[in-house]
C-alpha cells in the first residue's frame, strides 16, 4: 500500500516538506474517524420539521383582497399555470354627481402546482402585494388535480406567511419608509398649515408634486409592506391620479 | 484403493465406520474423476476435478493425515484450481460443450491412466501388502510427525526439490519477460530453463 | 466428547455464524453512515434501526429468485452455497477462550483455516463464469487473479506465527503467546489482515465487485435470497478474518482477567479488527487492478519474507 505505482507519486505529491510514508494513509483514516465523532448533518425531516428560512419558496398564497384582476401573474406566468375568472361591476358614484366607477371582482383564481414551477415571477409582478411566498410545503396529493389550488385554499396559505426578516444593519433604509415618512410630513405639515393660514407658505403647494410622484414606488416595492399597506396602496394612487 | 480396509489382522469381514466411508468417499473421488475426464463443459470438468481432490483430502483425513489433506485442499483446490479456472476464463470457455476441446486422443490418454493406476496400485500394493496400521494409537500423518520425517530424514530430496522449483520460478519469470529489451539470444536458454 | 457436548458446539458456532455477520454488517451501516456525515437506517426495529438487516433479509426472501437464460443452471445456482459455506466450517476451528473453549481443536488449524477460506473464493469464481455476462466474468476473472496475489503473502505471514509457536494448532499457538510477540509479528499482522481484505475483496481491494466499471462482479446477475447469501459472505468472511487475525497476531483470549473473560477479549479484539475493515472501506477509494496486483507482488510478499526472516533470527537468539 505504501508506494504502488512510483512512477505518480512524484506528481501527486504536494511540493513541501518530504512526507513520512504512508502519512497520507493515516490523514484520510482521522478525517474519517474525526466526521464520526461529530454530530451528523441528517435533517430528520418527518420527525422533526425543517426550519425554513422566511422566504422559502414552499407554496404560494393570494391575498385576495388587494388583488385588482390585472391579469399580470396570469400574463407572465411562464408555465400558465394561474387560471383567473372575473367579472366588471360598476359602483355608483361615491359622491352626488360624480361619475359611476367600475372596477374588477375576482370570480376564481387557481394555482396549478402541479405545473408551477416555483419561479416566483409572479409575486414579483404583481404590483398590488396580492400574492406572497410562504415556506409551507407539505401539500402533496394523491390525485394531481388536487395540486390546483382554488381560491379559498390559496387564502389560507395567507396565514402561513411569515413576517418578512429584519433588513441587514447596514441595509439601505427600505423605501416605504422614506415614502411613509414623506407622508407623515406632509400630513404634520397639513396639520400646522390652519395655524399658519397667514403665512401661506408656498412650500406646502410644492411638497404636493413630488409627494405624488413618489407614490407609485410605495406599494411596489419589495414585499415587506404588511397587508394593510398594501391596501391602502392602490387607493391613495386613485386619488392621487384624480386630484 | 481401500489400502486400509484391505489389512488382514482384525478382519475385513466386519469393517468399522470409518472404513465404509473410506470405500464410499473412494468411490465418489473415482466418479468424480471420471466425470472429470469424461465431460465435454471444460468448466464443469474443471469443478468435478475440485470434488475429486476434495474426495482424495477426505481419504487423508480419514487416514488421521490431516496436515496432507489441508495442504492439498490450500495447494489444489484453493490454488490450482482456482488458477485453472482463470486460465479457462480468459480464454472465453462457453457455457455448455465445447467440441472443440477434444484432442482426439482418447485412447492413448485411457491407456496411459490405465498403466499409470496400475502401476500405482501394484506399488502401493507391494508396498505394504499386508501390513495393519492401528490408526487409533499411531498418529503417523500429524503436522508433528510430518515435519519431523520431512526436515530429519528428507530433508536434502525436500532442499533439492525447492532448488528444482526456484528454477522452475525464475524460468516462468525470464519467459514472461520476453518483450523486454532482450535479444533473441537469451530465448533458447530460457526455454531449457523453463523445460526443466 | 459425547454427543450432547459436540451438538451444542456445532449450535453455538451455528448461532455465532448467523448472529456475528448480521452485527457487523449493522455496525457498517452505522459507522459508515456518521464517517460521512450521515444517521443510516433509523426506521427498521424503531431503536436507530436495529433491525434494519433483518428487514433486508426479509425482502430478499420475498424476491424472485432469477436465472439468466444462457446461464450454467445447477452451477449458477450452486455457487452461493460454495461462497457462504466455507467461512461456517472455519468458525468450527477458532478459539474463543483458554481451555477447551472452541469449536473443535484442529491440528493443523492454521492450514486449515486458510485452506477452507480459499475454498470460498471458488463460489465467486463459479458465479463469475456461470452467469454468462461478460460483466460477472471480468469479476470473476479479477477475483482469480486476486487470490492467486494475496493467498501467498496471507500464507507466509501465518507461517511467520506458526514458526515462533512451534504449532500450527490455533489453540497451540494462544498457549505460547506472549505479549511481547505484538511488536515481533507487526509485520506479519498487518500484512496477514491487507492480504485478507484482498481476499474477502473488501475496499481499497474491491476492483473484482466495482461497480462503476463492472456493475457488481461475479454478483451481477444474482438476485434475492443466493444474493443475499453472497452478502452474508462478505460479511462472514469479515468475522473470520477479523477473528484469526486477532488469534494468530493479537494474542485472541489474553489479557486482563483472562481467566474467566477470555472469550470477552477475543471477541472485543474481533469487533476492533471488523471496525477497522469498516474504517478501511469508508476511508480509502479503490485500487486499480495493476496497483492491487503491485501491491501483493512488490510490498506484500517481500514484507512477509522480511519477518519471515525476522522470526527466524528472533527464534533462535532466544533458544
Amino acid at each position: 500500500m505504501a508506494g504502488p505505482s512510483p512512477d505518480h507519486r512524484p506528481s501527486r505529491k504536494p511540493s513541501g516538506r518530504p512526507s513520512f510514508p504512508g502519512s497520507g494513509l493515516a490523514k484520510g483514516l482521522a478525517v474519517t474517524l474525526r466526521t464520526m465523532t461529530r454530530r451528523s448533518v441528517t435533517a430528520h425531516y418527518p420527525d422533526v420539521q425543517p426550519e425554513l428560512p422566511p422566504r422559502s419558496r414552499g407554496v404560494i398564497g393570494l391575498f385576495e383582497e388587494n388583488c385588482t384582476v390585472c391579469m399580470l401573474c396570469a400574463r407572465e406566468c411562464p408555465d400558465w399555470c394561474i387560471y383567473i375568472d372575473s367579472h366588471k361591476e360598476t359602483m355608483p358614484a361615491a359622491t352626488p354627481g360624480g361619475r359611476e366607477r367600475s372596477r374588477n371582482v375576482l370570480d376564481r383564481f387557481a394555482i396549478d402546482f402541479a405545473l408551477c414551477m416555483y419561479c416566483g415571477i409572479c409575486i414579483d409582478v404583481c404590483p398590488f402585494d396580492a400574492l406572497f411566498w410562504s415556506p409551507e410545503f407539505e401539500y402533496a396529493e394523491t390525485d394531481i388535480r388536487d395540486l390546483t389550488h382554488e381560491r379559498d385554499k390559496l387564502r389560507e396559505w395567507m396565514w402561513t406567511v411569515p413576517e418578512p426578516p429584519p433588513l441587514d444593519p447596514a441595509a439601505e433604509e427600505p423605501k416605504e419608509l422614506g415614502a411613509a415618512r414623506k407622508a407623515a410630513d406632509k400630513l404634520a405639515a397639513q396639520q400646522a398649515e390652519p395655524e399658519q393660514q397667514q403665512a401661506a407658505a408656498p412650500d406646502g403647494q410644492d411638497r404636493s408634486g413630488p409627494e405624488g410622484r413618489s407614490q407609485p414606488e410605495g406599494p411596489s416595492g419589495p414585499g415587506g409592506a404588511s397587508g394593510q399597506d398594501g391596501a391602502s396602496g392602490p387607493d391613495k394612487r386613485e386619488q392621487g391620479g384624480d386630484s | 484403493m481401500n489400502l486400509a480396509a484391505a489389512g488382514a489382522h482384525p478382519g475385513f469381514l466386519s469393517p468399522t465406520g470409518v472404513e465404509i466411508v473410506f470405500v464410499l468417499v473412494g468411490l465418489a473421488t473415482l466418479g468424480a474423476a471420471l466425470v472429470t475426464v469424461t465431460t465435454k463443459q471444460l468448466v464443469h470438468a474443471a469443478l468435478w476435478l475440485v470434488a475429486a481432490l476434495g474426495g482424495v483430502a477426505v481419504e487423508y483425513l480419514l487416514l488421521t493425515a490431516e496436515f496432507i489433506a489441508w495442504v492439498q485442499v490450500l495447494i489444489y483446490v484453493g490454488s490450482v484450481v482456482v488458477l485453472l479456472l482463470f486460465g479457462l476464463m480468459l480464454t472465453k470457455a462457453p457455457i455448455g460443450p465445447s467440441p472443440d476441446a477434444d484432442s482426439g486422443n482418447r485412447w492413448i490418454a485411457l491407456g496411459v491412466a490405465v498403466v499409470s493406476a496400475a502401476t500405482l496400485v501394484t506399488l502401493v500394493v507391494d508396498a505394504f501388502r499386508t501390513t495393519w496400521i492401528d490408526l487409533s494409537t499411531s498418529p503417523k500423518g500429524s503436522t508433528r510427525v510430518t515435519g519431523e520425517a520431512l526436515f530429519r530424514g528428507w530433508v536434502l530430496p525436500f532442499e533439492a526439490l525447492s532448488v528444482l522449483l526456484l528454477a522452475a520460478l525464475v524460468g516462468a519469470i525470464v519467459l514472461s519477460r520476453r518483450g523486454a529489451p532482450e535479444t533473441d539470444e537469451a530465448e533458447p536458454e530460457t526455454k531449457q530453463e523453463g523445460q526443466r | 466428547m459425547d454427543v450432547v457436548d459436540v451438538l451444542w458446539r456445532l449450535l453455538a458456532v451455528l448461532l455465532a455464524f448467523l448472529l456475528l455477520p448480521l452485527i457487523v454488517g449493522q455496525a457498517e451501516h452505522k459507522a459508515m453512515a456518521h464517517m460521512q456525515g450521515r444517521v443510516g437506517p433509523m426506521y427498521a426495529g424503531g431503536f436507530h434501526g436495529w433491525a434494519q438487516l433483518v428487514a433486508d433479509g426479509v425482502k430478499f426472501a420475498q424476491k424472485e429468485d432469477i436465472v439468466p437464460g444462457g446461464a450454467d443452471r445447477r452451477v449458477f445456482q450452486l455457487a452461493p452455497a460454495i461462497a457462504l459455506l466455507p467461512y461456517l466450517i472455519v468458525l468450527i476451528a477458532i478459539p474463543v477462550g483458554d481451555g477447551d473453549q472452541v469449536g473443535q481443536v484442529v491440528d493443523a488449524g492454521v492450514f486449515f483455516v486458510l485452506a477452507v477460506m480459499g475454498v470460498g473464493v471458488l463460489g465467486s469464481l463459479m458465479g463469475g463464469w456461470a452467469s454468462a455476462n461478460k460483466f460477472s466474468l471480468l469479476g470473476g476473472l479479477r477475483t482469480a487473479a486476486q487470490l492467486l496475489a494475496y493467498e501467498l503473502p496471507m500464507l507466509l505471514a501465518a507461517a511467520s506465527v506458526a514458526m515462533a509457536a512451534g504449532t500450527l494448532s490455533l489453540p497451540g499457538i494462544l498457549d505460547a503467546w506472549q505479549w511481547w510477540w505484538l511488536p515481533w509479528q507487526i509485520i506479519g499482522g498487518l500484512v496477514f489482515f491487507t492480504a485478507g481484505l484482498a481476499e474477502l475483496q473488501r475496499p481499497p481491494f474491491d476492483a473484482p465487485v466495482a461497480d462503476s466499471e463492472i456493475i457488481f462482479g461475479a454478483y451481477t446477475e444474482y438476485t434475492g435470497l443466493r444474493f443475499a447469501l453472497f452478502l452474508l459472505a462478505e460479511y462472514a468472511g469479515i468475522v473470520v478474518l477479523s477473528a484469526l487475525t486477532a488469534v494468530l497476531f493479537l494474542g485472541g483470549w489474553h489479557g486482563p482477567a483472562a481467566g474467566e473473560l477470555g472469550w470477552v477479549w477475543t471477541l472485543l479484539k474481533t469487533a476492533a479488527l471488523a471496525f477497522v475493515v469498516i474504517w478501511l472501506r469508508v476511508s480509502y477509494p479503490r485500487l486499480r487492478e495493476d496497483q492491487i496486483q503491485r501491491v501483493a507482488w512488490t510490498v506484500l510478499v517481500p514484507l512477509a519474507l522480511l519477518q519471515i526472516a525476522l522470526t527466524g533470527v528472533v527464534k533462535v537468539v532466544i533458544q
